[in-house]
């Protein structure tokens, strides 16, 4: 990487820095309030009795089913919305404010006027979410793995570290979203609500779709389907599960990119 | 080189020699849907000069130089740039390119240490002496962060960046806003300096009086449009002077009626008053027939030619 490609890389990292800390302490801390409560779920046949009452689909949109195994626990208390959601909102956040809402204040400006391309810059803020949301992650991880031994939860790190991987494209692939919106329309409310909002409704869809034996097959078409349909905290997720999320997340930052590159750039 | 005024629909343009020149703009229009920022501007830089773009707010002169830099697309005609394509070799014309932008917009959390250094690794690396001497020179505190920074002192760091940068064309747009009269001067220092090592300077302002000591030719805009296109000399040619002679008998007042660009005259006793507009010989030479007490020529106001340019163009 040459250095100005570096740079490129790092001035948008300098100002993520604060924000990926924030949001991997405050989710690491919501892990740990959450975890806190495993000794009281673990093995708790009551509530296991209280759930069977219900319907298993509304069990299953609930993420609820086997919650009083480790792997149910996380998946109901954490992996099944919260986790990935909070970790969309960190990305697309992230995402919008490193490209619409630079642009719309005007700071791009400086930078676009040094011998840089558009494209360039562009694959750079890419790249600095992509190093952001990794650290949000590995802050996670390390958090879940700590906190779980605290408790004697005991989940096969592989398993963790997939579910996570799997949140983190899942992020990266709405994070992309954003960067497409933004690329064409640099207006930071419409790609940090498009893409927020493209991420509530994929989750409604894989929580609600399966109540309706019509609309149940459409479930697949939910990226969260794709990222946790195969329960990857209990089963080895399936290679074809992460391409699905990676590869429509790097082309539409491509998308963004393109346009990017054609249009003018806001003064602010 | 004469002055040139414009009509609606006729861009003036320079006698620039066309090779060689920094900045070549042909017909550039560019719109924003319904409206017309930039309405067809032909002109040409030449190299090693200092070239004003006067025009008030509003005019287009920063849509102008956001062309220039390949930051708007425009909406037609063609700009070279240092004998490139803005577009097509975007990263070669702006690594032979240093801007200041009007409306500073610079990050807020770094210090001007740090940005220096950071747009030194964008632009290939910086001269740390000449840093630190054009810090000195335009009394800038580089240890201090953006956020914490006046509007003055951050163009000081724009200003400091360009002048780093030792570009083959500096765009300046605006670049004294904000800053006292000592930095204004010091900045003009920079600029004849900049001259004179052979950057060309793209000087864009309303401020009449710091394109007039700075600039060697000028283009007026108004309203997406070059209304006039010279020299300062030119432009000084123009302007309207007020004009009193006392005369030590009755004065001449056929003689002086016929006088071209004479307006305004009174005469009150042996005393004339007048506005004079274009060159001064035709007056003089009715003078000298005549016995002249004394003689009063008040310097032009550049402010009232631009005026009047725009009343002419419109």
């Amino acid at each position: 990487m040459s250095a100005a490609l570096f740079e490129l890389v790092l001035i948008p990292l300098r100002s993520l820095r604060r924000a990926s800390a924030a949001w991997g302490i405050v989710l690491a801390l919501f892990i740990g309030a959450t975890v806190a409560f495993w000794p009281a779920f673990q093995g708790s046949s009551a509530l296991s009795q209280a759930l069977d009452q219900l319907p298993n689909g509304l069990v299953e949109a609930l993420g609820m089913q086997d919650i009083g195994t480790p792997a149910g626990f996380l998946r109901g208390n954490l992996y099944d919305f919260l986790i990935p959601l909070l970790l969309v909102g960190a990305a697309v956040a992230m995402a919008s404010g490193q490209t619409a809402g630079e642009e719309d204040a005007g700071r791009l400006e400086i930078y676009l006027a040094q011998p840089v391309s558009r494209v360039r810059l562009w694959v750079a803020r890419v790249a600095a979410l992509a190093v952001a949301l990794a650290v949000v992650v590995i802050v996670i991880l390390v958090a879940q793995l700590g906190f779980d031994a605290v408790v004697g939860l005991q989940l096969p790190a592989s398993h963790l570290a997939a579910t996570l991987l799997l949140c983190a494209l899942l992020a990266f692939l709405h994070a992309g979203l954003a960067f497409a919106i933004a690329g064409w329309f640099p207006r930071p409310s419409w790609t940090l609500g498009a893409a927020v909002a493209a991420g509530v409704a994929g989750y409604l869809v894989v929580a609600l779709f399966p109540l309706n034996a019509t609309l149940a097959p459409w479930r697949h078409v939910s990226p969260w389907d794709w990222a946790f349909g195969g329960d990857p905290l209990v089963h080895a997720a399936a290679a074809w599960r992460y391409m699905a999320l990676l590869l429509p997340a790097v082309a539409l930052a491509a998308v963004g990119g393109l346009g990017f590159a054609r249009r003018d750039v806001r003064a602010g | 080189m004469t002055m040139q005024t414009s009509t609606a629909g006729a861009a003036a343009t320079s006698a620039g020699t066309g090779a060689g020149a920094a900045l070549r703009i042909a017909g550039l229009v560019k719109d924003y849907g319904p409206v017309h920022a930039v309405r067809g501007i032909d002109l040409e830089v030449r190299r090693g000069e200092v070239f004003g773009f006067l025009g008030p707010n509003g005019a287009g002169k920063t849509t102008t130089i956001r062309c220039v830099l390949d930051l708007l697309r425009p909406t037609a005609g063609s700009i070279e740039v240092l004998g490139l394509d803005p577009h097509a070799d975007g990263v070669a014309v702006r690594s032979r390119v240093a801007y200041v932008p009007g409306e500073l917009r610079l990050p807020e959390r770094l210090t001007g240490a740090e940005l220096v250094a950071s747009i030194g690794r964008l632009r290939g690396g910086h001269d740390p002496r000449r840093r630190d001497e054009l810090a000195a020179r335009l009394d800038l505190d580089l240890g201090r962060r953006m956020r914490d920074l006046s509007s003055g002192n951050r163009r000081k760091v724009a200003l400091l960046l360009a002048f780093l940068a030792r570009a083959d064309l500096l765009v300046l747009d605006e670049p004294t806003n904000g800053l006292d009269p000592l930095m204004q001067h010091e900045f003009l220092r920079l600029v004849r300096e900049a001259r004179d090592e052979g950057t060309t300077v793209f000087l864009s302002s309303h401020v009449l009086s710091e394109v007039q000591r700075a600039a060697d030719r000028v283009a007026v805009l108004r309203a997406g449009r070059i209304v006039a296109l010279g020299t300062v000399d030119d432009l000084r040619g123009r302007a309207r002077q007020r004009v009193e002679v006392w005369f030590a008998d009755d004065p001449p007042a056929s003689e002086l009626a016929g006088v071209s660009g004479l307006d305004d005259m009174t005469i009150d006793d042996h005393r004339l008053t007048a506005v004079l507009s274009g060159p001064i010989q035709p007056l003089l030479a009715v003078l000298a027939r005549h016995r002249v007490a004394s003689l009063l020529v008040e310097e032009p106001d550049l402010e009232e030619t631009f005026l009047d340019l725009y009343a002419e163009a419109s």
